[in-house]
């Protein structure tokens, strides 16, 4: 009886107690062997999971110069990757083509590396905020300035200010008038 | 003079001055890092002697992750600085090197000669450097203990920024 009382005891407690473990997760984790970190950077982590298909041959060489076309070299700072000679250039080139290769979109490329470096890393600023003075600024001059030059052209040929002037000053006509003779002469 | 012309050119030059004021009260050589603030991007490397580190484990603690190279002449001058900071802070922060565009021998020859202050990590490929935004060496890089970047320091690093900035993070 009592034995029986005990082991209907120790039934009653391993049934209470096996269901915990598995509800904590423990036994699950020391079921599974624990991963070895894989080595280098955790992708997924900084870029997520590719959103593109991974590319290949000319594609994977096209994409790759027109991508690092658009990215400053840190090391050679007026100069692309694709352009620079610079060890990290070279590196960073390299990183590009494996991350085309692996599926990485070419927002998701250039997302990451204005993640690690700044905007700086873009050889063209973004057209937004205060950046539109850079986009902005030269057409407005120009603009600006064709408007003022066709102003000039256009008050010289007209023929009330030509002979106001010839009319407020005789001497110059005058001479003028000596100088067209002796050039038709 | 002609007003007109007057006018303009002042429209045109008056903003470029005001530009070049502003930028003159810029440090150039200042390169701020954009991780600052953000976490710390993980990674598990190799090093000298076939271990393999990883950022994740070691957090808990305050991280000094420093890129360096046996190449640069600042890294050698703050090679005793970061010896030192890796005594006084044993137990209580993680000091790693990552190599930058080195050799792992000649790195194993110098530490040799002069003593190393944490596991030195080989980098194929400059992954980890390009993770960080590295521009070149050195360049210290300071994690919390929750695996955020504080910090980041470019150029020799000083006894006294290594201190303030590891008592900081000891502090919060």
């Amino acid at each position: 009886m009592r034995l029986s009382a005990i082991g209907c005891s120790l039934l009653v407690a391993g049934w209470v107690l096996y269901p915990a473990p598995v509800r904590s997760g423990v036994v699950q984790e020391a079921q599974e062997a624990p991963a070895e970190a894989e080595l280098g950077i955790d992708r997924d982590r900084l870029l997520g999971a590719p959103q593109g298909s991974p590319l290949a041959g000319e594609e994977l060489d096209e994409v790759t110069n027109e991508l690092t076309s658009r990215m400053r070299c840190p090391v050679c700072q007026a100069l692309s990757i694709a352009d620079s000679p610079s060890v990290s250039a070279m590196a960073m080139k390299q990183e590009v083509r494996e991350l085309l290769a692996t599926g990485y979109t070419t927002d998701q490329i250039v997302a990451y590396f204005e993640r690690s470096y700044g905007e700086f890393i873009r050889l063209e600023p973004k057209a937004e905020g205060f950046n539109l003075v850079v986009w902005l600024a030269p057409l407005c001059l120009v603009l600006v300035g064709g408007a003022l030059v066709a102003w000039r052209l256009r008050r010289g040929r007209d023929p009330e200010i030509t002979t106001e002037t010839a009319a407020a000053d005789p001497e110059l006509e005058a001479y003028r008038e000596r100088v067209r003779q002796e050039v038709t002469s | 003079m002609n007003r007109v012309a007057l006018l303009v050119g002042g429209f045109v030059v008056l903003p470029l001055l005001i530009f070049l004021g502003i930028s003159l009260s810029f440090d150039p050589h200042e390169i701020k890092s954009p991780l600052k603030g953000q976490p710390a991007p993980t990674f598990a490397l190799v090093d000298l002697y076939g271990r393999t580190v990883s950022l994740e484990e070691l957090r808990g603690q305050p991280v000094v992750i420093n890129f360096w190279a046996t190449w640069c002449q600042p890294c050698m001058v703050e090679h005793p600085v970061l010896l030192e900071g890796s005594r006084r802070y044993r137990g209580k922060a993680h000091f790693v090197g990552v190599i930058y565009q080195d050799s792992p021998q000649a790195i194993q020859r110098f530490l040799a000669q002069s003593g190393s202050w944490g596991p030195s990590l080989v980098d194929p490929g400059g992954e980890v450097a390009i993770a960080y935004g590295v521009y070149g060496a050195p360049e210290t890089f300071f994690v919390d203990s929750k695996g955020v970047v504080v910090e980041k320091v470019t150029g020799a690093i000083q006894p006294a920024t290594l201190v303030d900035l590891l008592e900081n993070l000891l502090d919060s």
